[in-house]
């Protein structure tokens, strides 16, 4: 868990941070976005003291950081960067032992890590192993960039736009690859990006932040539903924000049952979002879908007017809450 | 690239990079062992003089002389400079940067001959002024190449080190100074090479080496001197920089940093 109270960071008159609160739940994923200069990167780095705070507390597991030594701390928080960071004159497994062989486990411990993490990272160890960073795609060093920070388990993580320098289809089979981790893993994880789909797609919680401020927070949805400003509007897309918002929203949870008519002749899974649903319709000049399991056997179907009536009662939900 | 490739296309760039350093060293012997029996040859240069063949010392215990002045200023000059670097580049330190850099090009704009001069009066005469002479001379290449070997650590690289939790000694040892290590290198290579050569002046404040006969051939107008002791210098400083190119790419080769 962690908790900021009402931080701040000055470098000389410049405030970079300015009087933030934020409380994250343990195995929460929570994105920090906003524009260049925003602050999110200085608050990310205030976590693992990287940058010292000026005033206010930054509280983990119950202790103010200022508590901890700071080498320690930074042990047992995983930490990505955008340009990974990888120590080039060092393979790819050493790279990723770092953090347990400073913690002094034994060579066997490490050994058995790093293979691990280099599996669950796709990355063959026999191929990839004994490589360099120069040696390795821009995709390929950030699963490494991910398994160092992952070596030691930490029950942190602080991801500094870990995904901005790669093509996207890199940056998207990796975002995918980062939720199928978490969702096994339940990390405390805090997410700095500057890509709003990204945020959207990964987040738990989403944190709006401009010129040092916290402008809003909230679930994603809740903010696609009510950005409390234009300026968080236009971040999450102004028009197209009705499309975001489907985006986040599973077939599963609109299809209505198979009905007495013919099955539509296209076919969705049933884990695919709303937006890829219309996306579809649009494409097969259509307003009937059906949808499929994973076995692609028909299980329901999912229609243009229920996609559009389906807004309304969900909105409701979340102003309640 | 894999690693055999990387291997061919290092061994590949220039001849088989052992030879070097063996034949400089064979005409290094050649000329050691070979000048006192070489009266004719060197008779050609100095057809009247009464003497051709350097026989005040031999040619092998100068030698060993100059190498060791050489080796006592490089082994004090890489201490005393890559620590000095090491210590402006630490956060504690940053404020003796200037002072350091300054000094150190201060040494080299100082004429060793001056130094010498200088030296002698304090030190009397022999091989401690100009081990003075030359540290002052080649500390420069030495921590001006070790300022910017760390210096040029890739930032994002340095702090990744600091946020994964290793010491401030750790990051030095482990990656710093190993990033840094081909750049120091060639500053170290640099020094001693330009140091074999300067050395020689040693012989004109009495620390007989191999500047001996050069210093004698000027006085004693005998070419066939100078050209004994200047022809084992060069072949020495060249024996000796090809020993390190050498080494930088053993180097190389053991981590390639794009």
């Amino acid at each position: 868990m962690i908790e900021l109270a009402h931080v701040s960071k000055r470098f000389g008159d410049a405030v970079a941070v300015d009087d933030i609160s934020l409380h994250i739940p343990k195995g929460k994923f929570c994105a920090l976005v906003g524009t260049s200069g925003c602050g999110k990167s200085t608050t990310l780095r205030m976590i693992n003291r990287l940058i010292e705070h000026s005033e206010g507390d930054i509280i983990l597991d119950g202790q103010p950081i200022a508590a901890y030594d700071p080498v320690k701390l930074r042990r047992r928080i995983g930490y990505v960067i955008q340009h990974t960071g990888l120590f080039p004159h060092w393979t790819v497994a050493r790279n990723i032992g770092l953090v347990p062989r400073l913690l002094k486990w034994s060579a066997a411990e490490v050994q058995a890590k790093v293979d691990e993490l280099m599996n669950l990272l796709g990355l063959p160890k026999d191929e990839f192993a004994h490589k360099y960073p120069h040696q390795l795609s821009g995709g390929q060093a950030q699963r490494v960039g991910v398994a160092r920070a992952l070596a030691a388990d930490p029950d942190i993580l602080l991801m500094d736009e870990p995904f901005g320098a790669l093509d996207p289809i890199t940056r998207e089979k990796l975002q995918d690859e980062l939720a199928r981790l978490q969702a096994k893993m339940h990390k405390t994880v805090v997410f700095v990006t500057h890509d709003m789909d990204e945020a959207l797609k990964l987040a738990d919680h989403l944190v709006v932040m401009r010129e040092g401020h916290i402008v809003q927070q909230g679930t994603p949805l809740a903010l696609l539903q009510h950005p409390q400003d234009p300026f968080v509007e236009s971040l999450l897309g102004g028009l197209e924000r009705g499309l975001k918002q489907a985006a986040l929203t599973r077939v599963k949870d609109h299809m209505a049952p198979m009905g007495p008519t013919l099955p539509a002749q296209s076919r969705i899974p049933a884990a695919f979002s709303l937006r890829q649903g219309l996306s579809m319709m649009l494409r097969d000049h259509t307003d009937r879908l059906t949808v499929v399991d994973q076995h692609d056997v028909p299980v329901g179907e999912l229609t243009l007017r229920k996609i559009v009536k389906e807004a309304q009662p969900e909105q409701g939900k979340v102003r309640e809450s | 690239m894999s690693h055999n490739a990387l291997g061919r296309s290092l061994t590949a760039r220039g001849a088989n990079p052992v030879m070097w350093p063996a034949i400089w060293l064979v005409l290094l012997m050649v000329c050691v062992w070979g000048f006192p029996y070489a009266d004719g040859v060197l008779r050609v240069i100095e057809p009247d003089a009464r003497q051709v063949v350097y026989q005040r010392a031999s040619l092998a215990s100068l030698l060993v002389q100059h190498l060791l002045v050489v080796s006592a200023a490089a082994v004090i000059t890489t201490a005393s400079g890559v620590l000095a670097a090491i210590v402006v580049t630490r956060e504690w330190g940053r404020n003796f940067l200037p002072l350091v850099a300054q000094v150190a090009s201060l040494g080299q704009t100082f004429p060793p001959v001056a130094v010498l001069a200088l030296a002698v009066p304090a030190l009397g005469f022999g091989t401690l002024p100009i081990i003075v002479a030359l540290v002052l001379y080649g500390a420069l290449p030495i921590v001006r190449n070790t300022l910017g070997g760390i210096q040029g650590v890739d930032k994002e690289v340095k702090s990744a080190s600091a946020a994964m939790g290793m010491t401030g000694w750790q990051t030095l040892c482990q990656v710093e100074l190993p990033l840094a290590a081909p750049v120091i290198l060639a500053g170290i290579r640099t020094s001693i090479t330009i140091n074999i050569s300067t050395a020689a002046i040693g012989a004109t404040v009495g620390a007989s080496n191999l500047g001996d006969p050069i210093i004698a051939g000027i006085v004693n107008g005998n070419m066939a001197y100078i050209i004994q002791g200047a022809l084992t210098i060069a072949l020495l400083a060249l024996t000796v920089d090809s020993l390190f190119e050498r080494l930088q790419e053993r180097l190389r080769s053991r981590f390639y940093t794009s």
